[in-house]
């Protein structure tokens, strides 16, 4: 035994060094980790936060920098941090252009969250952001040209209805004008004072929102028929009166000379020369119809102007508009040629 | 046949026709001369009911047609239809023709006799055949007006009258708006139509071609008529009136 107390005091040391370097590790430990791990969570919260105010107070280089340090997270450990430091970065790099970066930093974020939101979004903007303004334009202008196309349709109706009733609204007129009977020319004097002396909008307002309390409600439809064949009759009433008496007196003698009534000198004699002379300042009239038919879309009816309208609010792409103006030249053009040929063979028996 | 008595038409202060009476008989070819602006063409014009007139007696066969006194006295046209039936049964001819410019000379000839006697097409279109061979103009059938010569124009008016198959023909001034050499054709027309009996009644100013053709002359001047007679006695070496002889003197 007695040769044993160094060999006990061996242990002991042996002893002290295991626990001494124990508890050097148990220190070093938590100072190697702990740090790491307690102060590194705050830190990353304070990155944000910084980075928050920052851009509040506009220093969006410098957020950007700090946003940029916040660490993904480990494997397993929550994501919020790093996800919101990363879409506050790409947020900043988009508003600078930098849309490679700022689609980047959106991956970033995607490849631990591909569900997430707001970078999928940003990530869209992006996109739109990098296609050409014009591109972008033109996409638009086939997405609604089938919108314009079908509105263009009912413009056309109006166009075709009106062009079909006015005509006989306005020889029935323009006959009651000529007559010699005082009381009718007088009352469709007063028509046409009236038809042709008030803005036409004027009288589709009255016509739609002015009837109702008279106990007459129409649907937009009818209400734009009625007011633009009622002021068509009155211009083509006048056009009419004037063609009517532009021709050669000669003419109605010559038809009483051998025994024609009135009416039949007018129906088969005095009206069929008018066709020719009539044609060019009837068509002025309907094409000046197909453009005013835009006035229609102020009572509610949806037809190319209106439609053109909607469309440019919701996108303020200018080119639908444009494409508008191309579609009613596209009918007013179509109208023009067809009046001249319509003209060309009125004409037949005129020796030019 | 058809008789005028007493007929006044009055422009305003201006007196064109003045008191005028005159007796057509059928088959009677009378021509009217005289000045311009002396009523030649307003008495034909009232003949055909085309001016009314405002005093005097219009009869046919001895019926006095084609107005009515009013209430006040005044002498008004009788109904339209009344007026349409008379005027289907005198022919008119004008001295710029007013052929109906979008109706070839086939329709205008056609045109009448369709839409006032509501006749067949077939039959007016045959009746207008005839009319235009006889002006010789069949061959222009589906020519419209703008592409005939004056001469042609009023043949083919000449044919639309005649389709109406009327009682009497008025000639107003049937050549005067022609070129000179168109005057001839339109001459003969009316010449081959007196032959065949037509009655006329012409105004012209053509006096070789009065002299020819006129049964009786008459020569008016101020809304009268200053001579009525044979045509030998109007050109005669002895007609005295200086009025006539100085308006002779000039157009001969």
């Amino acid at each position: 035994m007695t040769s044993r107390p160094g060999s006990k005091i061996q242990i002991i040391s042996r002893l002290s060094v295991l626990v001494g370097t124990l508890s050097l590790v148990l220190i070093i430990l938590p100072v190697c980790i702990s740090p790491a791990d307690a102060a590194g969570k705050p830190d990353q919260y304070e990155l944000l936060a910084e980075g928050t105010r920052l851009i509040q107070i506009g220093e969006l280089d410098k957020a950007l920098a700090i946003f940029k340090q916040v660490n993904p997270p480990a494997p397993g450990e929550d994501a919020g941090v790093f996800v919101r430091a990363r879409i506050e970065a790409a947020k900043i790099l988009f508003s600078s252009k930098d849309y490679g970066e700022s689609a980047r930093m959106c991956n970033d974020i995607l490849a631990r969250l591909p569900d997430n939101l707001e970078a999928k979004n940003l990530l869209t903007q992006i996109e739109a952001a990098q296609t050409p303004e014009w591109l972008r334009f033109l996409k638009d202008m086939q997405t609604y040209l089938p919108t314009l196309v079908k509105a263009s349709g009912m413009t056309l109706i109006l166009v075709l209805i009106t062009m079909l009733v006015s005509p006989i609204g306005g020889l029935f007129i323009a006959l009651g004008r000529i007559s010699r009977l005082r009381a009718l020319s007088s009352f469709f004097w007063c028509y046409i004072w009236m038809f042709r002396g008030t803005p036409l909008l004027l009288q589709l307002f009255f016509i739609y929102y002015g009837l109702p309390p008279l106990g007459i409600t129409l649907s937009p439809f009818s209400a734009a028929l009625i007011g633009l064949g009622l002021n068509y009759s009155a211009y083509l009433a006048e056009i009419m009166r004037g063609a009517i008496e532009s021709i050669d007196a000669g003419q109605m003698e010559s038809a009483k000379a051998i025994g024609m009534t009135h009416w039949q000198a007018m129906r088969r004699i005095i009206i069929p020369q008018t066709y020719k002379r009539l044609v060019p300042p009837v068509g002025n009239e309907f094409i000046a119809l197909i453009k005013d038919t835009a006035l229609v879309s102020t009572i509610a009816m949806v037809e190319l102007m209106r439609s053109a309208d909607q469309i440019f609010n919701a996108t303020f792409n200018i080119f639908i508009l444009i494409q508008a103006a191309i579609i009613y030249l596209l009918m007013t053009s179509i109208f023009t040629v067809c009046f001249k040929r319509l003209e060309d063979r009125l004409g037949v028996y005129e020796n030019r | 046949m058809i008789e005028l008595k007493d007929v006044v038409k009055r422009f305003g202060d201006l007196v064109a026709v003045d008191q005028v009476s005159l007796t057509i008989e059928k088959g009677e070819k009378i021509v009217i001369i005289g000045p311009s602006g002396s009523g030649k063409t307003t008495l034909l014009r009232i003949i055909n009911f085309l001016e009314k007139m405002d005093a005097g007696k219009i009869l046919l066969k001895g019926k006095e047609v084609g107005y009515r006194t009013n209430k006040k006295g005044r002498l008004v046209l009788d109904k339209p239809e009344m007026i349409c039936r008379l005027r289907s049964e005198i022919g008119m001819v004008f001295q710029h023709f007013h052929l109906f410019p979008h109706m070839t000379a086939l329709e205008n000839v056609m045109e009448g006799p369709l839409t006032v006697k509501k006749e067949k097409r077939e039959n007016a279109r045959a009746v207008a055949l005839d009319l235009l061979g006889k002006v010789g103009l069949l061959d222009k059938q589906d020519v419209y007006p703008a592409f005939l010569s004056g001469g042609q124009k009023q043949r083919v008016a000449i044919a639309r009258a005649l389709a109406m198959r009327p009682m009497i023909m008025l000639f107003d001034e049937p050549t005067s708006a022609l070129d000179p050499e168109l005057v001839g054709e339109v001459l003969t027309t009316i010449h081959t139509l007196a032959e065949e009996g037509m009655t006329m009644l012409i105004v012209t100013h053509q006096m070789g071609f009065a002299r020819e053709l006129a049964d009786r002359v008459i020569f008016m001047d101020n809304g009268r008529f200053i001579f009525e007679g044979h045509p030998e006695d109007l050109f005669s070496e002895r007609m005295n009136n200086p009025r006539i002889k100085a308006f002779l003197a000039k157009v001969l």
